[in-house]
């Protein structure tokens, strides 16, 4: 099941430049330190497309976090009565 | 892979640790991108005197269609090992057999005799979890002297367990391909870069001995008036390594190179001509033959220098700062660089060009146009990824036609219907001078559907369209319709021959095989021949066999033996022989059809294969699986709609089974039930005749068959003529008539003979007929004893006796001469037979006889239908 966007924050080590922040343009970048961390709400496959990117200009990945929980859906069953 | 760029340095540890690494079977390299993976690689194979044969493959950057790795690696292969001449060049198929594929990889690998390494590059760009299985298949099973080393930027789910247990995998990963500081010095001084140690210190602790951080450094170091000051801000920037080095080094080329980086770096490759063309400006080439010899990221991509490709991680950063940069220009170069791929062909480039210059119209209708082409060079996976490339919601006509095109070649028929309906509707509404081309597709494909359902009843507007005279077509109409108008003319062929078209179907298959050979599509020659063999009903037994054995032997060629496409031709031939009295070999063919069936093979040749087999059992007495095999066929033949080559024949087996296992009640019922149309055909009367004589009633079945014996009847062949003349010899012995008894079975003889069949004498159970003929009254002796031969041979008794092999094999003309021994002719009659003087048949029969190591004719005659010599096929 594919869930809907969430929000994530990217860490990666060095400060991106323009050239490399326009290949993420759904995400907004900050300088924390020596690292950028980019942060916006992505779905499962938004999410490996911007990971393979991170992966194609050879950038130093250093964490990938989840901001926001995941939300059940009000059908998954806890809110039958037994 | 062997120009080895002057600036880049000899890694001499590295190159060590590779070489130690191949003495395994399989050696994996994963690093990411910009790591040296292939520099490393271009060094090793490229190093002077290095002693392996290598065949490198570098997989295409999303690559939708593993066929075309596949095919790479064949040819990579075969320039490796010398053999790139001799064999035939590896074609593309619209359908793709893996494991066949990989089944010939292996045989050619284990041909090649001796040490041989593959190398695949970029193998992260494998996108479907199938090609990687079939690799790792491929991995697991590489011959002696084999080895593989494989390149990517990911670990990858091979799951070569195997080889790491027994301590043949390999691997390199990344840390092992970090410069050193001693390499990194190296670097800094084949570049001619003067740099104190601690600046050498530092940049190597910056980028961290990332090979390609260091490449781009080195670049921008060279000739640097002040490299110590480049290196302390480089060290004090905290911008990532790639971004901030490849603007540096961007900055420091002349305007023109930098424009000429930023314009081409949409492309996938280029050359010269396409890179002045989005420039605006010449001398390209120039340029980038400059860039290659001066750094590791620009690279040529043939020994002749004329095509390049920059590094994908270059590239990557180079299209990001293009669309930064000169955003407005975008769509314009992709439009010209889309205009010189149409120009030269190159259709998938041109298509993916033209969509990003968001021209959709346009795209869609270029690969409307070329997508029959793209199917043949087995692109099927990548048209798919370009027809979804189109946005939803914007709905262009031309692509029903090419989703149905590949529908089809996925097996998915009722979508292909209904796509097809779309395009259809379309026809009217387009331009006129695109609407011959359209409909000549749709036709072909409507046909192309109609087989796979086994319904051509609906087609014949179809046949009627294509089957036409086409005129005035312009010059670049045919050009580009060749493959289009080579499938057409298959797909009318195929239909044409299945419905009893049979001479307008030679004529098409025939046509389409010398266009497919004119224009270089193997297997669509192969597929034509392949059915023209099927379609040779009508003709000569041996014309039939050679044009199937022609078509067998060129799919051999190609590798296609067990192909779906030649089944017709297998089953044919296994038909051919076995109404020539070669059971056994009959069979062998019979077994190879089944190889070549898949889970999607259309009824007919399904169809084919039980009539076929059902016909093998009767012959050797097998009632009850004939009846089997026969009432599937029956089965089959009513699931195919439209008039039938075939029905009249299946449903006359079934009878004459029936009727042979006594079954004559459920045999009469049948042929009450028949339709006026199918019960008047020659193969029913003789159905017919067979169970009035099994029910005992002879003068019925002469009654039965006098519409075939004064001709009024239709019948498939003459074939069923034979069967007809021996039932009507049958029935007149029954009756008492020897005399018409011999003249039908005379008949029968002479209408064999031209084919030397088998068959029906067998079927009928003739063999009393024929034994009851007088032999001099007979003008086919030879073909009598041959048919005697089979028939007894084929009886318990003979199986039981083993016999010993001959001293010695007889020749061709000794052959003829020992067929005419069982006859009474005399030495020069058989003389006069052969045209040979009575010298000649002397010397024959005297070596005859002594091969055979008889003392006179009758023994000869013995031995040699111990060793069935006669049998032994035609006598030409």
């Amino acid at each position: 099941m594919d869930p809907a966007p969430v929000l994530y924050a990217i860490r990666i080590h060095g400060h991106l430049g323009a050239t490399v922040l326009s290949a993420f343009p759904a995400l907004v970048p900050r300088h924390h330190g020596a690292d950028t961390v980019l942060t916006g709400p992505l779905d499962r496959s938004a999410l490996y497309g911007v990971l393979a990117e991170v992966e194609a200009l050879g950038l130093d990945l250093v964490e990938v976090r989840q901001l926001t929980q995941h939300r059940r859906s009000p059908r998954s069953g806890d809110s039958r009565s037994p | 892979m062997d120009r080895v760029t002057p600036r880049l340095i000899g890694r001499g540890d590295l190159l060590a640790a590779l070489d130690r690494a191949v003495t395994k079977k399989v050696t994996i390299i994963s690093a990411p991108a910009g790591s040296g993976k292939t520099s490393l690689l271009r060094a090793w194979a490229g190093r002077p005197g290095q002693p392996h044969r290598i065949a490198v493959v570098q997989v295409q950057r999303d690559q939708q269609d593993a066929q075309l790795f596949w095919l790479a690696l064949l040819d990579a292969i075969r320039q490796a090992t010398g053999t790139a001449s001799g064999a035939e060049p590896a074609a593309a198929t619209p359908e793709f057999n893996a494991p066949a594929m990989v089944d010939r990889v292996l045989s050619e690998l284990a041909d090649a005799r001796g040490d041989i390494t593959l190398v695949i590059d970029d193998l992260h760009e494998f996108t479907s979890a199938e090609a990687l299985a079939q690799l790792t298949r491929l991995l697991t099973n590489l011959p002696p002297g084999v080895h593989a080393i494989l390149s990517t930027r990911r670990d990858l789910p091979l799951r070569l367990h195997q080889l790491r247990l027994a301590g043949e995998l390999a691997e390199i990963r990344a840390a092992d391909l970090r410069f050193t500081e001693r390499e990194t010095r190296e670097l800094l001084d084949a570049s001619g870069i003067a740099l104190s140690d601690a600046g050498a210190e530092l940049l190597h602790q910056r980028t961290e001995g990332w090979a390609a951080g260091l490449r781009l450094a080195a670049i921008s170091l060279t000739g640097h008036p002040d490299p110590e000051r480049f290196v302390a801000e480089f060290s004090g920037s905290d911008r990532t390594v790639a971004e901030y080095l490849i603007a540096e080094m961007l900055e420091r080329q002349p305007e023109d190179v930098k424009d000429l980086l930023l314009r081409t770096s949409l492309l996938d490759r280029v050359n010269g001509d396409l890179a002045d063309l989005l420039t605006g400006r010449p001398g390209s080439e120039r340029i980038l033959l400059e860039l290659e010899d001066a750094n590791a990221f620009v690279v040529s991509l043939d020994p002749e220098r004329t095509w390049f490709r920059y590094h994908h991680l270059f590239a990557d950063m180079l299209r990001l700062e293009l669309r930064r940069a000169l955003p407005e220009e975008v769509p314009a170069l992709h439009r010209r660089a889309a205009e010189w791929f149409t120009e030269h062909g190159q259709v998938v480039d041109a298509v993916r060009h033209t969509q990003a210059a968001g021209d959709w119209p346009a795209a869609a209708r270029l690969l409307a146009d070329h997508s029959f082409s793209l199917t043949l060079d087995g692109q099927t996976q990548t048209i798919q990824a370009l027809v979804q490339a189109f946005p939803p919601g914007t709905d262009h006509p031309e692509l029903a036609l090419v989703r149905a095109g590949v529908d089809l070649v996925q097996g998915r028929l009722d979508e292909a219907a209904a796509h097809l309906a779309v395009a259809e509707s379309y026809v009217e509404a387009a331009p006129p001078d695109r609407q011959r081309r359209l409909r000549v597709a749709i036709a072909a494909l409507q046909l192309s559907l109609a087989r796979r359902r086994g319904r051509w009843a609906g087609v014949a507007e179809q046949v009627k369209f294509l089957a036409s005279p086409v005129a005035g077509q312009s010059g670049e109409d045919i050009a580009l319709g060749s493959d289009l108008r080579a499938v057409a003319l298959m797909n009318l062929g195929i239909v044409e021959a299945w419905s009893l078209g049979l001479e307008d179907a030679e004529r098409h298959l025939q046509e389409g095989a010398d266009l497919a050979r004119e224009i270089g599509r193997p297997y669509l020659e192969v597929s034509c021949l392949a059915q023209l063999g099927f379609a040779s009903k009508i003709r000569p037994f041996a014309t039939a066999r050679r044009r199937c054995q022609e078509a067998v032997a060129l799919a051999e060629r190609h590798g296609w033996g067990t192909e779906p496409i030649v089944a017709p031709a297998l089953v044919t031939l296994a038909g051919v022989l076995v109404w020539t009295g070669e059971f056994d070999e009959g069979e062998r063919w019979l077994q190879r059809t089944e190889l070549a069936l898949q889970e999607d093979t259309g009824p007919d040749i399904r169809l084919l294969l039980h009539l076929t087999a059902g016909i093998l059992h009767a012959c050797r007495g097998r009632h009850r699986q004939a009846l089997e095999e026969f009432s599937a066929a029956e089965r089959l033949r009513s699931e195919l709609e439209g008039s039938h080559a075939l029905a009249s024949q299946v449903t006359g087996w079934l009878l004459t089974t029936q009727a042979r296992l006594g079954m004559t009640g459920e045999a009469r019922a049948y042929l009450a039930a028949l339709d006026d149309e199918r019960a008047g055909s020659g193969e029913i009367h003789n159905a017919c005749a067979v169970i009035c004589l099994a029910e005992g009633d002879p003068a019925a079945a002469l009654r039965a068959v006098q519409d075939v014996l004064d001709g009024t009847a239709p019948v498939i062949g003459y074939v069923t003529v034979v069967v007809t003349y021996l039932l009507a010899g049958l029935a007149h012995r029954q009756l008492g008539d020897q005399r018409a008894a011999n003249q039908a079975a005379e008949r029968a003889l002479a209408l064999a003979e031209a084919d030397r069949l088998v068959l029906p004498f067998a079927i009928t159970g003739s063999a009393e007929l024929l034994e009851a003929m007088p032999r001099h009254e007979t003008a086919h002796a030879a073909l009598l004893a041959d048919i005697l031969d089979v028939l007894h041979g084929s009886s318990p008794a003979a199986k039981d006796r083993p016999s010993p092999p001959p001293a010695e094999e007889l020749s061709p003309t000794e052959l003829r001469v020992l067929r005419f021994l069982p006859t009474n002719l005399s030495r020069p009659e058989i003389a006069s037979e052969l045209s040979v003087s009575v010298n000649t048949v002397n010397t024959h029969v005297r070596n005859i006889y002594a091969k055979l190591q008889a003392r006179d004719r009758s023994s000869a005659v013995q031995r040699a239908r111990e060793l069935r010599l006669l049998s032994a096929g035609p006598a030409r």
